[in-house]
């Protein structure tokens, strides 16, 4: 039985160790990962383990597996169910597809993801703190992360990040694979490089969401460009897609509608009609 | 065997050895001013004009060319009739150099030894501005947000560097400095410089002085525009997509808006509907 002298020995020991556990964490120092990253696995396909399409076998609910198949349904007929097509955001997790590279900044507080396609900078808080009181912090949510030295090696070399408050709406991939409108969805990450190859920097997402029937991990690598060439990429400079009354059209050189599947009717003029009829 | 553990234990110290190299440079931060949180524009009020000491249109005085004073003039007639006049950000075209600078929404600079990173929540325009030395390439690319090459200063020979001079070109248009559509020179030959420093009184403002070189202009034009740190430990960062919920449509050169419920609508009066030629030759 521990004597009072002892539990206050022990009590102080572990006040006095703590400052000295919090220092060597403080010393401990950060991988080498700032770089711009290209995806590894295949774009297209969310699991990058299946074929794209209705091979992905994502664990839907039977309600957001009706979803998914009017989804592939409306891609065949060329109709807008992705707001990708227009430019608009993918949001989490589908931006760690990495269709277009991503640059990584690695500061002790933060984390940085900079996406080449439409910018968007993901923050990762390493700095401790917790989750803020807000319901949408955009379509890539709010991210805390954490370091660990796995190998004790006194150099971080994983960073398990978590991420809530998505803005929706959201799909997992081009196929349309949909997440639940409540906007509820959590993903947690794994992130840590391939043992044998630096270059390669492993993710491991697991993405939890009402949607689906179970929790859904995939594995996902990104590549090191040693030679990166930074560019921009503005998906509305010069995107000849327009989605009018849920029908998608392609401008032509000239910059007018035309129609992107036989018989496809013209976009309804009718409010033209309404506010200047036609002089007689 | 004695040898096999030696090599063991020297392929232990070079596997050590190796994790240890993986390691990202320790970067000294007192080498470098204090830029860190987030940054808001100072002087709300005037409409975002580019020079924030005048009104925003033609109170600015731009020290236009008569060719590009008579297309920035068209420009405010169009929007005086309902139109965009030549402000291309309508169609969530990117606003570019120099025009981000006026920080509509919050800035973060991010500062490491070979690039700072400045990151505009607008609509998420980001800037790579190199300060490892390099020349600027033979041949570039042109880009919205351009091509910068930064040199850190300390002016006050403190020890620590206090000011960050800044060069961009390479800039891509169509492009303006503002909403009222004050134009940049077709041939995308802009040349931006920047001094950016901290307020000598207060740490917690920042002064950027922009000098823009352009043929559409008569002289450098330079403004001055400042920033003030928002003072919460934690300020929220978020993202703005101008593609979330834009409404306008360009057809045949003409600015349409898809209504709330998917139909196309006039976006001023008398506008004409639009020329559907390609379905007509459809049937």
């Amino acid at each position: 039985m521990l004597t009072k002298s002892s539990i206050g020995a022990t009590v102080l020991a572990a006040a006095l160790l703590l400052p000295l556990l919090a220092k060597a964490e403080d010393a401990k120092r950060y991988p080498d990962w700032d770089a711009l990253w290209i995806r590894g696995s295949p774009v297209g396909a969310w699991d990058p383990a299946n074929p794209p399409g209705r091979a992905q076998k994502p664990p839907l609910t039977p309600e957001f597996q009706a979803v998914w198949q009017a989804n592939l349904a409306k891609q065949a007929k060329g109709e807008d169910f992705d707001i990708k097509a227009t430019c608009g955001p993918v949001g989490m997790p589908r931006l760690m597809t990495l269709y277009e590279p991503i640059e990584i900044v690695v500061k002790p507080k933060m984390t940085y993801m900079l996406a080449e396609s439409m910018s968007p900078i993901r923050r990762i808080y390493t700095d401790g703190r917790e989750w803020p009181k807000i319901e949408d912090a955009g379509f890539l949510g709010f991210s805390i992360g954490k370091w660990s030295d796995t190998t004790n090696s006194g150099t971080y070399d994983t960073l398990e990040v978590e991420t809530r408050s998505m803005r929706g709406p959201r799909l997992m991939d081009s196929s349309g694979i949909p997440l639940h409108p409540d906007n509820q969805t959590v993903v947690k990450e794994k992130m840590y490089l391939d043992q044998k190859d630096p270059d390669v920097l492993h993710n491991d997402i697991t993405t939890y969401d009402h949607a689906f029937t179970q929790p859904w991990t995939v594995s996902r690598f990104y590549r090191r460009e040693h030679n990166p060439i930074f560019a921009e990429y503005n998906c509305t400079e010069d995107n000849p897609w327009l989605a009018i009354g849920g029908e998608l059209y392609l401008k032509d050189a000239q910059g007018y509608v035309m129609p992107i599947q036989k018989n496809q009717p013209p976009p309804d003029p009718k409010y033209f009609q309404k506010y200047w009829p036609a002089k007689k | 065997m004695r040898f096999r553990g030696l090599i063991g234990a020297v392929g232990l110290a070079a596997l050590l050895g190796a994790a240890a190299a993986a390691a990202q440079p320790v970067f000294d931060q007192a080498k470098y001013p204090d830029w860190k949180g987030q940054w808001l524009r100072t002087g709300r009020g005037n409409g975002n004009a580019w020079d924030p000491t005048k009104p925003i249109g033609l109170g600015e005085q731009a020290p236009l060319t008569p060719e590009y004073e008579a297309i920035y003039e068209a420009g405010l007639k169009d929007e005086a009739n309902g139109g965009q006049g030549i402000d291309p950000t309508y169609l969530c075209v990117p606003s570019g150099m120099p025009r981000g600078m006026i920080a509509v929404l919050p800035m973060e600079i991010i500062i490491t030894p070979e690039t700072t990173y400045v990151a505009l929540e607008l609509f998420n325009m980001r800037r790579r501005i190199y300060t490892d030395g390099r020349d600027f390439p033979t041949k570039l690319t042109p880009s919205f947000a351009g091509y910068s090459i930064g040199h850190w200063q300390d002016s006050k020979g403190s020890g620590r560097f206090d000011e960050l001079v800044v060069e961009t070109r390479g800039l891509k248009g169509p492009h303006t400095y503002d909403s009222s559509g004050v134009p940049f020179h077709t041939d995308e030959q802009a040349v931006i410089t920047e001094r950016l420093y901290s307020d000598r009184n207060d740490p917690n403002i920042l002064h950027n002085e922009v000098t823009t070189i352009d043929h559409a202009l008569t002289r450098p034009w330079t403004v001055t525009r400042s920033y003030h740190r928002d003072p919460r430990p934690q300020p929220l960062w978020t993202e703005t997509y101008c593609t979330e919920d834009n409404h306008h449509v360009l057809i045949g050169g003409h600015n349409y808006v898809v209504s709330g419920d998917g139909y196309l609508m006039p976006a001023r009066k008398d506008e004409p509907p639009p020329d559907l030629r390609n379905f007509q030759t459809a049937k």
